[in-house]
């Protein structure tokens, strides 16, 4: 994306809301689903519409998980630490993708193709412990089939059921 | 609005307003009771350092308040000192000292109101700041809205948007004036003042030469539409003394 | 004979998804169309995708009406035989099984017999993005009944349920709405606390997917008693599902004429709208819920002045949780006196658990409450996978606490468990067995709130931080005499002094399991043992040459590679190459995988 078509697609965003700071939550989701990050020209931008400090939105972007200021890898591994997984293994699965990937939960492979998240749970505990890879769920997954997986993904495999 | 009630803090009788802040009517009847995050430059507290805790007794019921904004609705008695909130208020200060290991005021404090047994606690290396937020408080009263609070949980720290000099910031020094542990730095030389990573030009009053603040500070204070001033408020004052003096000789 | 009232329903809930039943649905519906029943308005057969059924792991979950015929563990190629079986026998190899039994019936099932459904009562039964199947169950009968009825007389009907705030603290929902329909300050909101997020919890997210209505004619109800004319539903992000179907159920009331400037005809009015939450534990707290609406950060503020007077924007604002908000329409409709028919002496009416864990039948129930744990756990949930030993269950998330074996028979209600320093909690539960540590469960909690707790007050970040590194070094070998003391200390000085309900809150998973289970933290402590086998730095594996079978499960699920030994043959671990990471012992079917203290 060009520098003109972000710059035009945070007003597109923006202006889709009243200038009232109880959307500024909805319009940084907005920026995040677009870009996959929230770019400071995004920041800067939505601030000035509101009338708000700018330094007001950087402590939302920080505080909520939802929003991130970094870009994320193209494909999004996400591992359920909820209880249920937790109790079934989850953190054996980080483990492995940090033999894997060489990351850990938190962090984007150099070559932006793989983001680790550990996240909060996602509501499958009856499967656990499961990992979702670009919302495809992973379920009662065992340690040793994630390096194939992962390469499926790699090597760009839609199916993965 | 003005119904006045009587209530026992300590067993001393303080007679108060109704909605009036517990902390406020303590300190007017000259009970101590320590705060950190609560500061008379701003209206609203933020009750998040939690030393200011008591206990209030209601109805026969007894509850921890922070006293720093809890109104007072109804007679009640109030213990300040009871053993329950001395033990909590030594565990709150333990915490702000292992929190702040850098700052003097958290040790002297903790060796006022501490209790032994917390040796076990780790320390936050080089940490001055115990995140009472009224820097950032300052900051938003003034309108320069150039901090605020960064992550959160145990991450969570005062700072400018991606850590970078700030273009709002004015080096005002509010926020190092108001911070109770001395954790905001700045440096200063003959003609600069660095602070949140930015450097600023001093000004300086062209009559008596004496520091007015920075070149941004200055034209922020002096507001959008007005003359950014080049005197200091003492020597405006004098050279408008001085004007009248002389209006009056000729009358 | 297909005579036209036949449905099939296929559970479309989170769980089922995950397990690919959208794949079935889509299978059924295209053998629908090849055999032309789809179309044929004679036979009228559909394919309804519902919400939660509620037995997860059973997933996906296939039922059909009126026949009452359940099937569990559905794949896209059994559409055929299902088909098939619509007129014909059922397709055995995909019914229940227990001990031998085969059930046919939903409620034959002992996993929904003991169930009392009210709140769940249309979940999984109808489509939950069809406003008209909810109406015709009895859907917005509860609304058409209050708007004859006075504000006062509205509250008077929940007052006398006995309705109490679902989302675990247990506020009289009569008496909330009492005081802020008492305010003559305007606008007042009404808000719906969908942000759900207890780790193990999905009851309330299973249920915005499964009855939206449900839940929206709730908040309509309450807005009518307090005078609300605005209402939000506040829905966690993680939730994407809920959210879609609340905002198609929003769409189809405005349709319908059930939302918007006259409320089925009157002169009442509500506009609703869903805030997408930013991902957050702490915005279910409700003054950091109410920031977060206000497109703020979400820091909680000290609460002596309640939200029923100065809430969202300053205003009056009531804040529901989504079980007791879709418990409103089902008092209104039958009275709240028949509500109150169910449940205890103070805790009226049922309660929905999400049971998950070591236990055998995981998923979403409703009973009444003061059911207790053990029938939850045993006669519903089957008892504990493998039939290994109880420990311990969870309840309440991260401000709940851990149940021992001795509280089971306990009723569980708003009021019972807290006598005993545990909690009910919004309604997860999580089943240990004794493969679960207790201090690495407290560390797993205190771990999950250190980066949840927004960090504006002392007590919970500095506290939870020390917490962190106590537990730490305990699982760790590190642990020190009079760890379990200042543990206790610095718990009992956040639940008095943290500024709000999540910090007052957090160290009660530490508490109760030093409580309950203090033998555990002393074995690390001065043994420096788990006796869980758990904590990795105090553990090491061995495998019983007597009973290992030469299976190979282990070595396939060792990640280390450090089990060795062919088929057939006794395997042997690798002390050197083991990372302790419990793989082998889960994956063995022979108890053939031992623990035992690590030399330091």
């Amino acid at each position: 994306m060009t520098e003109i078509d972000q710059a035009s697609k945070i007003g597109e965003i923006i202006e889709a809301y009243p200038a009232d700071q109880r959307f500024a939550l909805a319009a940084l989701q907005d920026m995040q689903h677009a870009f996959n990050f929230i770019p400071e020209e995004g920041l800067a931008a939505l601030a000035e519409y509101l009338g708000c400090p700018q330094a007001q939105l950087y402590s939302m972007a920080t505080f909520y998980k939802a929003l991130s200021l970094t870009p994320k890898g193209e494909h999004i591994i996400k591992i359920c630490n909820g209880t249920a997984c937790h109790l079934r293994g989850a953190m054996n699965l980080a483990t492995e993708l940090k033999r894997d990937l060489g990351i850990e939960p938190g962090q984007t492979t150099e070559d932006g193709a793989f983001s680790v998240e550990l996240v909060n749970c996602l509501g499958s505990c009856a499967l656990a412990p499961v990992m979702v890879v670009d919302g495809n769920y992973h379920n009662k997954l065992r340690v040793e089939q994630i390096p194939g997986i992962i390469e499926s993904y790699a090597e760009g495999v839609t199916d993965h059921d | 609005m003005n119904e006045m009630l009587t209530i026992t803090i300590d067993g001393v009788e303080c007679t108060c307003q109704k909605g009036e802040y517990l902390y406020d009517v303590a300190t007017r009847n000259g009970i101590w009771i320590p705060v950190l995050c609560r500061s008379d430059a701003f209206d609203d507290h933020r009750a998040c350092c939690r030393i200011c805790i008591v206990e209030v007794e209601e109805r026969g019921r007894r509850k921890v308040v922070t006293a720093c904004v809890y109104p007072i609705e109804q007679e009640c008695t109030v213990y300040t000192k009871s053993e329950k909130i001395l033990e909590e208020r030594a565990v709150i200060m333990a915490l702000l000292a292992h929190r702040a290991p850098d700052s003097e005021r958290m040790a002297e404090m903790n060796k006022f109101m501490g209790r032994s047994g917390f040796d076990r606690l780790i320390s936050v290396d080089g940490e001055k700041c115990i995140l009472c937020g009224l820097c950032v408080q300052a900051c938003n009263s003034l309108g320069t809205g150039a901090i605020s609070t960064v992550l959160r949980g145990t991450d969570k720290k005062v700072d400018t948007p991606y850590g970078n000099p700030s273009a709002f910031c004015v080096g005002c020094l509010s926020c190092a004036n108001v911070c109770p542990t001395d954790a905001i730095e700045y440096t200063q030389t003959d003609t600069t003042r660095t602070i949140w990573n930015r450097e600023f030009d001093l000004a300086f009053c062209e009559e008596c030469g004496s520091l007015m603040g920075t070149t941004e500070s200055v034209r922020h204070a002096a507001g959008e539409d007005s003359e950014v001033p080049s005197v200091c408020d003492a020597c405006r004052k004098k050279k408008l003394a001085d004007e009248m003096m002389q209006t009056y000789r000729y009358v | 004979m297909i005579n036209g009232t036949e449905r099939i329903l296929v559970c479309c809930g989170t769980g089922c998804i995950a397990n690919g039943a959208l794949g079935v649905a889509d299978a059924i519906q295209k053998e629908l169309d090849a055999r032309g029943l789809a179309d044929d308005v004679k036979l009228d057969v559909s394919v309804v995708r519902t919400g939660c059924s509620g037995e997860c792991e059973q997933g996906p979950i296939v039922r059909f009406m009126p026949r009452d015929l359940m099937y569990y563990r559905v794949k896209a190629n059994d559409a055929a035989a299902i088909v098939d079986s619509l007129e014909g026998e059922p397709v055995q190899k995909l019914l229940f099984k227990k001990d031998g039994q085969t059930y046919e019936h939903m409620d034959d099932n002992p996993f929904y017999a003991l169930q009392h459904k009210v709140v769940l009562k249309d979940v999984g039964v109808i489509d939950p993005l069809d406003i008209n199947e909810y109406i015709a169950r009895g859907g917005y009968e509860g609304l058409k009944k209050a708007l004859t009825m006075t504000p006062d007389e509205i509250i008077t009907e929940v007052e006398k349920s006995g309705l109490r705030g679902k989302g675990g603290a247990g506020f009289p929902t009569g008496r909330k709405w009492r005081t802020a329909a008492g305010y003559d300050v305007f606008p007042k909101y009404i808000v719906c606390n969908g942000d759900e997020g207890d780790p193990g919890a999905f009851m309330d997210g299973s249920t915005m997917e499964g009855s939206p209505h449900a839940v929206i004619e709730g908040m309509i109800i309450g807005a009518l008693a307090i005078g609300a004319e605005e209402g939000v539903l506040y829905i966690r992000d993680e939730y994407a599902l809920a959210r879609d179907h609340i905002q198609r159920a929003i769409d189809a009331a405005y349709e319908a004429g059930i939302l918007g400037d006259s409320i089925m005809g009157s002169d009442h009015k509500l506009d609703l709208s869903i805030v997408r939450g930013g991902g957050a534990f702490v915005c279910g707290e409700s003054t950091a819920l109410m920031a977060s609406i206000e497109g703020r950060v979400g820091e909680p503020r000290a609460k002596y002045i309640r939200s029923v007077q100065r809430g969202l924007f300053d205003h009056p604002t009531v804040l529901n949780n989504v079980e007791s908000l879709a418990s409103i329409p089902t008092i209104l409709r039958d009275g709240g006196e028949a509500y109150a028919q169910v449940g205890t002496e103070r805790s009226k009416g049922t309660k929905v658990f999400a049971m998950v864990g070591k236990v055998k039948h995981t998923g979403l129930v409703e009973v009444p409450m003061g059911t207790t744990l053990r029938t939850l756990i045993y006669d519903i949930g089957g008892g504990i996978i493998d039939d290994r030993p109880f420990k311990a269950i969870q309840t309440g998330g991260p401000s709940g606490g851990c149940i021992p074996e001795e509280l089971l028979d306990l009723p569980v209600d708003f009021d019972t468990l807290v006598e005993y320093g545990a909690m009910m909690g919004s309604g997860g539960m999580i089943v240990m067995d004794d493969r679960s540590c207790m201090v690495e469960v407290a560390r797993y909690y205190v771990d999950f709130l250190c980066e949840e707790s927004c960090g504006k007050c002392t007590p919970c970040r500095e506290g939870l931080r020390q917490m962190r590194a106590i537990l730490t070094d305990i699982c760790e070998g590190r642990g020190k005499h009079g760890d379990i003391e200042l543990l206790e200390r610095i718990g009992r000085t956040m639940q008095d002094a943290s500024l709000c309900a999540l910090g007052r809150t957090a160290p009660n998973p530490v508490m109760t399991t030093i409580k309950f289970f203090r033998d555990e933290y002393e074995a690390h402590i001065e043994r420096k043992e788990c006796p869980a086998g758990v904590c990795a730095k105090l553990t090491q594996f061995a495998i019983d040459p007597e009973a290992c079978t030469g299976c190979t499960m282990c070595s396939r699920a060792c990640p280390a590679g450090a089990i060795s030994g062919g088929r057939k043959e006794t395997h042997v671990i690798d002390p050197h190459l083991c990372i302790a990471c419990g793989s082998c012992r889960e994956a063995c079917r022979f108890n053939a995988v031992l623990t035992e203290r690590r030399p330091a």
